[in-house]
């Protein structure tokens, strides 16, 4: 009787990993109408925001004069954030059409139905950032702290796309069918606005200044906008590292548990 | 004998517009029955209106002493007008979607082989549109006022507002009829709630236009829903005038007027094609 060592076993998860994200990439490519929407709503949000509510900026205490420099680095994560929720909306349909079923039937290690679908998140996430940062730059938004500022925003990117994928993985394996994904991005949409979303936490008032202060998305977004308000600081950073990090753990653990579900 | 043919058909002309009538609001009934019945397809439209009301009270409540910003005693008296707008457009667009449900599941066709009147069709989507902006606006004032909200118009100034949600409703319902005649799909009249979306947000819903600058600005002085808006918004803020009453009302009566020609076309166009 032949036993797989450790090795192999990650070799043999990295390959089906490789070949699922590279089918994930390829369906963007073919449909780009999956992928348009997650691009353009960021763009769309970064312009809006900065926009309507460019005088709040005034309000003493605001941490910029820019206001796309506030709202851009929110656009980015909430566009990072619905490209992660996007994988669950794949496992549905997968699903739905029996393609699941012929995946868990393959002797290929069940975590790469995970990692695989990941990694093309990342990829579409990097273009998410990398795109809408620079239509903000031309719509005026300045990085404040060169590299390392804008490394802090594809690091809560990719992170957020990590809890949300996650998230949206453990729903559709619990739901099975379009049910779930209401769930997923109600979840996600609430989540983000009840932090400092639109205010810094000084400016605000009432009810929301509570919930926001104990919502990590808040040390996310923080994290996030780095670069875009000054100078990067490690107070304005382990937050938000912390947040992703034990958020991630979580919501991966329960998209394993809900993939190990669809076997009982 | 002229005389006799005269009388007769006035009579038979009063008679098919009582039918006529009667169809109508049926289909009026129908309409508000749908959406009595099936509260999944209402509760958005109630609750991310007073969500994002919540949301921007607490976290732009300090915005209201920045110069340019209309005297007001909380957000929430200048968010009530976009709160309301807000709620309307998207059961508008649920009015447009379910019209187009209709055709795609063969009840349009129904009604078309049935003898009942062709405007009955449109006239009650609408009107039951008009029904449920009205209500929202009567239920978005009424709730918001524990909350610290004041409305300087009064009772009155209620009314108009529920009389100005009604009219909005329709002329907003208009443009989607209009979608869902014209392709007869739903996801089509789906998709255009994206568009909806953005311009809501380049209009005054949210920050007042003073506070604007730019294209920003040139962009909301343009868009029609700033102007929605904003004749309601001033009977909540500065009480009634004559002015105010005037853009409340007259403002989404011009723009139903365009948006009901738009939706008689297209109906039209269908009823050619069948």
């Amino acid at each position: 009787m032949s036993t797989t060592s450790p090795s192999e076993f990650a070799g043999t998860t990295m390959r089906s990993a490789s070949a699922l994200s590279t089918r994930a990439l390829r369906n963007t490519r073919r449909m780009p109408s999956t992928f348009l929407p997650t691009l353009a709503m960021p763009i769309f949000q970064s312009i809006a925001f900065a926009g309507t509510f460019f005088a709040i900026t005034k309000v003493p205490g605001f941490p910029t004069d820019r206001s796309i420099n506030w709202y851009m680095p929110l656009a980015v994560c909430m566009g990072a954030a619905f490209g992660g929720v996007g994988l669950g909306f794949s496992a549905i349909k997968d699903m739905e059409n029996g393609f699941f079923d012929r995946l868990r039937m393959a002797p290929t290690p069940r975590r790469s139905l995970i990692i695989g679908p990941l990694i093309s998140c990342y990829i579409r996430t990097l273009v998410v950032v990398t795109v809408v940062l620079l239509v903000s730059i031309g719509f005026g938004a300045r990085p404040t702290s060169g590299v390392v500022g804008l490394a802090m925003l594809y690091i809560a990117a990719l992170g957020l796309s990590t809890v949300s994928a996650g998230w949206g993985l453990g729903i559709a394996f619990r739901f099975r069918d379009m049910r779930g994904a209401a769930i997923m991005q109600l979840t996600l949409f609430l989540t983000m606005f009840l932090s400092s979303a639109q205010t810094p936490l000084n400016v605000m008032t009432g009810w929301l200044h509570t919930v926001a202060r104990y919502n990590p998305a808040t040390n996310i977004l923080r994290l996030s906008r780095q670069g875009f308000l000054g100078d990067v600081t490690w107070d304005g950073v382990w937050g938000g590292l912390v947040a992703l990090v034990g958020l991630s753990v979580l919501t991966l653990w329960f998209a394993r548990r809900g993939l190990d579900s669809l076997d009982r | 004998m002229t005389a006799t043919l005269s009388v007769q058909s006035t009579a038979a002309m009063n008679h098919n517009w009582r039918i006529g009538f009667r169809q109508t609001v049926a289909m009026s009934k129908r309409s508000v029955l749908a959406l009595w019945r099936q509260p999944a397809l209402v509760v958005p439209s109630m609750i991310f209106p007073l969500f994002f009301a919540a949301l921007g009270t607490s976290s732009f409540g300090r915005a209201i002493n920045l110069p340019g910003f209309p005297k007001v005693d909380s957000f929430l008296d200048f968010s009530l007008a976009g709160t309301i707008v807000q709620g309307v457009l998207f059961g508008s667009v649920q009015s447009g979607s379910a019209l187009a449900t209709d055709i795609e599941n063969g009840f349009f066709y129904r009604l078309m082989a049935a003898p009942s009147s062709r405007l009955g069709i449109l006239v009650g989507r609408l009107a039951g549109a008009a029904a449920y902006g009205a209500f929202q606006t009567l239920f978005f004032s009424l709730l918001l006022l524990p909350f610290g909200m004041s409305i300087k118009g009064g009772p009155l100034g209620v009314l108009i507002m529920v009389v100005s949600g009604g009219l909005i409703a329709i002329a907003i319902s208009g443009f989607m009829a209009a979608a869902a005649l014209k392709t007869g799909s739903s996801e089509a009249v789906q998709g255009i709630f994206p568009l909806v979306f953005i311009m809501l947000f380049f209009s005054s819903a949210f920050f007042p236009r003073q506070t604007m600058s730019g294209a920003y600005k040139h962009i909301a002085d343009f868009n029609p829903i700033s102007h929605l808006i904003e004749g309601m918004r001033d009977i909540c803020i500065d009480g009634l005038s004559s002015g105010a009453i005037a853009r409340a009302i007259l403002v989404p009566i011009a723009i139903m007027i365009v948006s009901f020609t738009l939706a008689l076309r297209a109906l039209a166009q269908r009823i050619a094609a069948q």
